[in-house]
């Protein structure tokens, strides 16, 4: 009865103006600041985060999602030093991660062309 | 354990599991090279099919990559990938002991064989209160099936119709959809799906508007039954056996993972293990025996409903990431 619409949790709200990404500057920590990504949840929150601990340059990433009711992500990022801007380690953490997934996509069909050969009755579904 | 071993496992004991992925692979990372080499990554990486006898349902093994992206695909693949089910219907008549409501419910559960790429996804609806007639259908959005049962007797004097199957759902093509899937007929993926059941006199008559839609929004909309990952079992020896432990740990495993070859006891097949530990039970076994789980070995899969065939819904899945990824990094550049 309280519950949002279902089509919140993944529509981007443009009419209040609501954008992907807002970007806060921290007040108190040296080379830190807050992304909030807003109509996101753990699948990219979880993924983004892993991949910014793998950076050297990177001193703290962590994200939370407040409450499973309200659709938005806060990541923390903190850079090791002054020349590495928050923003720049979180768009190379993207840029990764969009070159595994190209990767992955190219693997799992090459996968499945050698599979197909080799098992050349379809035993697996592949057609509509 | 060596460091070794903890970059590669995650150890599993009697009582407890340790060096546990919170981080994932992050403490291990040598970080005087760069934070991914991505070639170093796409050379060790691999993806191997396994044998199924369901055709429905894809197993494969994806070695070499981190835990939260295996979560993201699995979490993309439930409620993300999209498919067409029933979503409205207007019931003209229901004498059955079903209320509308339950057989509404019932309909958009039942798995629907279409190409959702084949139609858009329905503009945002308000809140429907009371309609006077049937909504016009478009036929880039919706399919339309209608069930039209009564359960009767017959001239022979037999009862007809006592169930009320999915095959009872007879499509009714609009506009110029009875040319364009004149080869793929929208059908239901099981035709004999009990829907629900008639008493002798009474009848069903309504009409459903299928539409397009993601798991997210509604379960019926999840193009998988299920889609589940777990990760390969190691099983190691940390001192080698005598004869009679090493028979005893043949006979303890319930599932014939050990097996003794030229006298020396091996983990023959650590797929079927599920680790339940009996290995490592008995008082001192746990010294003998290294048990955990091979961080990046992830063994995925997938069990479509038959809406969509598997292999499809995990390309889509990761389609879906790419997008999601790329959207972010678009408006990341215009944030900044």
């Amino acid at each position: 009865m309280n519950a949002p619409e279902r089509t919140q949790a993944f529509v981007l709200d443009e009419d209040s103006g609501e954008v992907k990404i807002v970007y806060s500057a921290d007040t108190k920590v040296a080379n830190a600041g807050t992304f909030r990504l807003n109509k996101e949840d753990h699948t990219v929150g979880n993924l983004l985060r892993m991949q910014l601990l793998r950076d050297p340059n990177v001193r703290f990433a962590g994200y939370y999602h407040p409450h499973p009711l309200v659709y938005f992500l806060d990541m923390k990022i903190q850079t090791n030093n002054s020349t590495v801007a928050p923003v720049e380690v979180l768009s190379s953490a993207i840029e990764d991660l969009a070159n595994e997934t190209d990767h992955l996509i190219t693997q799992f069909q090459d996968a499945m062309e050698s599979w197909k050969r080799e098992n050349d009755h379809a035993e697996m579904a592949t057609q509509f | 354990h060596s460091l070794e071993y903890r970059k590669k496992h995650v150890a599993i004991g009697k009582h407890n599991t340790s060096y546990g992925s919170g981080l994932g692979d992050a403490p291990f990372v040598d970080s005087k090279n760069s934070a991914m080499d991505l070639k170093k990554w796409k050379n060790q990486f691999q993806l191997n099919f396994q044998q199924t006898k369901d055709p429905n349902t894809l197993v494969f093994d994806m070695i070499g990559i981190d835990a939260a992206l295996a979560n993201a695909i699995r979490r993309i693949v439930i409620a993300d990938v999209p498919t067409v089910a029933i979503h409205r219907c207007y019931i003209l008549n229901n004498t059955s002991v079903m209320q509308d409501e339950v057989l509404a419910h019932r309909l958009g559960l039942l798995p629907l064989c279409f190409n959702p790429d084949l139609f858009e996804f329905p503009p945002d609806e308000t809140v429907v209160t009371m309609i006077d007639s049937i909504p016009e259908p478009e036929e880039n959005l919706n399919l339309v099936f209608r069930l039209q049962v009564t359960c009767e007797r017959d001239s022979s004097g037999k009862l007809q119709n006592q169930t009320v199957y999915a095959k009872h759902l007879k499509w009714v093509p609009i506009g110029d959809q009875k040319k364009r899937f004149k080869d793929n007929p929208p059908k239901f993926v099981y035709d004999k799906i009990i829907i629900t059941k008639l008493g002798i006199g009474q009848t069903i008559d309504l009409t459903v508007h299928c539409a397009k839609g993601i798991g997210r929004d509604h379960a019926k909309w999840s193009p998988v039954a299920t889609a589940t990952y777990r990760i390969l079992p190691s099983i190691l020896f940390k001192k080698p056996l005598t004869q009679t432990q090493a028979k005893e740990l043949v006979d303890i495993c319930p599932l014939k993972v050990f097996e003794i070859e030229e006298g020396v006891v091996v983990a023959k097949n650590p797929r079927k293990c599920t680790v339940c530990r009996e290995c490592i039970r008995k008082d001192g076994w746990d010294d003998l025996i290294a048990l955990g789980r091979v961080r990046d070995h992830f063994i995925f899969s997938i069990e479509s409903t038959g809406s969509i065939p598997p292999t499809q819904i995990f390309l889509t899945a990761l389609e879906i990431l790419q997008n999601k990824i790329d959207r972010l990094s678009n408006n990341l550049a215009a944030e900044t």
